[in-house]
């Protein structure tokens, strides 16, 4: 055992009923009443992309969830189509939820740690898309490069 | 002043070979550990790589090196990625492959090259009792060596409780007479990290915020950053329901205490600890210790060593924060500046007496 995710945990007290794809059409209930919370804001905040292309991220570490109330909140969004993955200085995925709109997003670091956990609402996770500046030195390079090899 | 190149972030970041997506990535991770808005990540790694890379130099003095331990520990950021990618380590003892008289010119370049801007990271008291005999280093004492640093810093910070408020060596009948930086340095921006130790990624995560925003982050009465330090631990616990319900665990092994009932009555300080614990976790997110079945022992509180049992509950009517009084202002009260008071060498017997008004205030 040379890692904190070895170290086996067992998580009292949850249903026991399968994973459920798609959103549930009741609230679980966890131990602050969290839950509701973010299943509330979440609606709010898909409203609003709907509306206005407003994106939006929730900080999952920055709530007070016990274990119990991160896997009612993975059962209750459950999952969608797209599965991203990510090299950069570690392995990162963008899983989309079974809510359209709703992206669960993992970073974790070069020793595999999980560094950031996110929701982020928006039509596709802002860390995908390839940045303007970046796809302008591309252009230029490859117009050399074609320039070169003709 | 400076004679040193300032170095950008973002330079750094391409001789590192290091992605724009890698970086949004560990500014995102920096963030979340930060407490900042989830969506400040991007933002933040715009405005960091047209930031110069700060020199940072750490003192540790009269301590157990368990800050220090802390601080490798945090997970994002890495040290490492601080290290290599945003800041400019310049002196640190601990870490440093040099010694003697290599490391102490490394000390006295990077504060002639960074004169006023480089970052003064602290941990530990400053003993100023047999002349300050208690902690030397390069024939200077820990009190000499702290005033040169805090000459030239920017800001301090102050990491740990005993940086920050005296910590253990402080506690009563405080035998080496030890000091906060708080009391040894005036005029000088100072934020304290306190905790026993702090959390690793307050520490690294407060400095980030320096080095990006390059101001103050909002501080409270004891001069730590509200982000981590606004809220008790009770406020935040995920047991807190539990109080509100009037559940409470009788014993630590007692049915309450498996069901994860407050531990209110065992003796936690969660009530009046101001501190992150109970989001932010330790060990990358892992756990905290009411989460693990044990109380808070309010280790990030002014004067924690010397409230009493950890394992006695506490009278409500101790709930007020504003009760608190920082080392500093038991200074005041005692009628002198904190830096007077350990330049005239304030004796073990003196602090015995200014520690009683505290209690009697409290």
């Amino acid at each position: 055992m040379s890692r904190l995710s070895d170290i086996p945990v067992r998580v009292e007290g949850l249903p026991q009923s399968a994973p459920q794809s798609g959103t549930s059409s009741t609230t679980p209930a966890g131990l602050g009443g969290g839950l509701a919370a973010i299943l509330s804001e979440l609606a709010t905040l898909l409203g609003r992309l709907a509306a206005s292309e407003e994106t939006a991220m929730i900080d999952l570490r920055s709530l007070p969830m016990s274990p119990a109330d991160r896997i009612l909140l993975q059962r209750a969004l459950g999952d969608g189509e797209v599965h991203a993955t990510l090299k950069a200085q570690g392995l990162s995925t963008a899983r989309e939820t079974g809510v359209a709109g709703v992206w669960w997003i993992e970073h974790r670091d070069a020793h595999d740690e999980l560094c950031a956990e996110l929701l982020e609402v928006a039509r596709f996770p802002q860390i995908l898309a390839s940045a303007p500046d970046e796809i302008q030195d591309a252009a230029v390079a490859l117009q050399a490069r074609n320039s070169a090899a003709a | 002043m400076s004679t040193t190149p300032q170095v950008t972030v973002g330079e750094m970041l391409r001789r590192n070979g290091v992605s724009r997506r890698a970086f949004i990535k560990f500014c995102t991770a920096s963030a979340s550990a930060m407490a900042l808005p989830a969506w400040m990540g991007a933002a933040m790694a715009e405005q960091l790589r047209h930031a110069p890379r700060p020199s940072v130099v750490y003192l540790s003095f009269q301590e157990c090196t368990g800050c220090f331990e802390s601080f490798t520990r945090s997970f994002a950021p890495t040290i490492e990625n601080l290290m290599f990618d945003v800041i400019s380590l310049d002196y640190d003892d601990t870490l440093m492959a040099a010694s003697g008289s290599a490391a102490e010119a490394a000390l006295a370049t990077a504060m002639k090259d960074n004169y006023g801007k480089y970052v003064l990271i602290v941990d530990g008291s400053i003993p100023t009792g047999a002349g300050g005999a208690c902690c030397t280093a390069g024939g200077r004492s820990a009190d000499m060596t702290l005033r040169a640093a805090a000459e030239g810093a920017a800001v301090i910070l102050a990491v740990g409780t005993c940086a920050s408020f005296g910590g253990i060596p402080f506690a009563n009948p405080n035998p080496t007479n030890a000091w906060p930086v708080s009391g040894i340095v005036a005029g000088k921006p100072i934020i304290n990290v306190s905790g026993c130790p702090p959390i690793p990624e307050v520490i690294t995560g407060t400095l980030l915020q320096y080095v990006t925003t390059g101001k103050l982050p909002d501080l409270d009465e004891n001069l730590r950053p509200k982000a981590y330090f606004g809220n008790t631990i009770h406020d935040r616990c995920y047991r807190r329901p539990f109080y509100d319900a009037g559940k409470f665990a009788k014993s630590f092994d007692d049915e309450g205490a498996r069901s994860g009932w407050c531990l209110y009555e065992l003796g936690c300080k969660g009530p009046t600890t101001y501190n992150a614990c109970a989001t932010m976790k330790w060990n990358d997110g892992t756990s905290f210790p009411i989460e693990s079945g044990h109380g808070c022992l309010g280790c990030s509180e002014p004067d924690f060593w010397d409230k009493g049992s950890f394992y006695a509950a506490q009278s409500s009517a101790d709930w007020n924060s504003a009760g608190e009084t920082s080392p500093r202002e038991v200074l005041e009260l005692a009628g002198g500046t904190a830096a007077a008071g350990a330049v005239l060498g304030v004796g073990a017997a003196g602090m015995g007496r200014l520690r009683q008004h505290h209690s009697e205030k409290e």
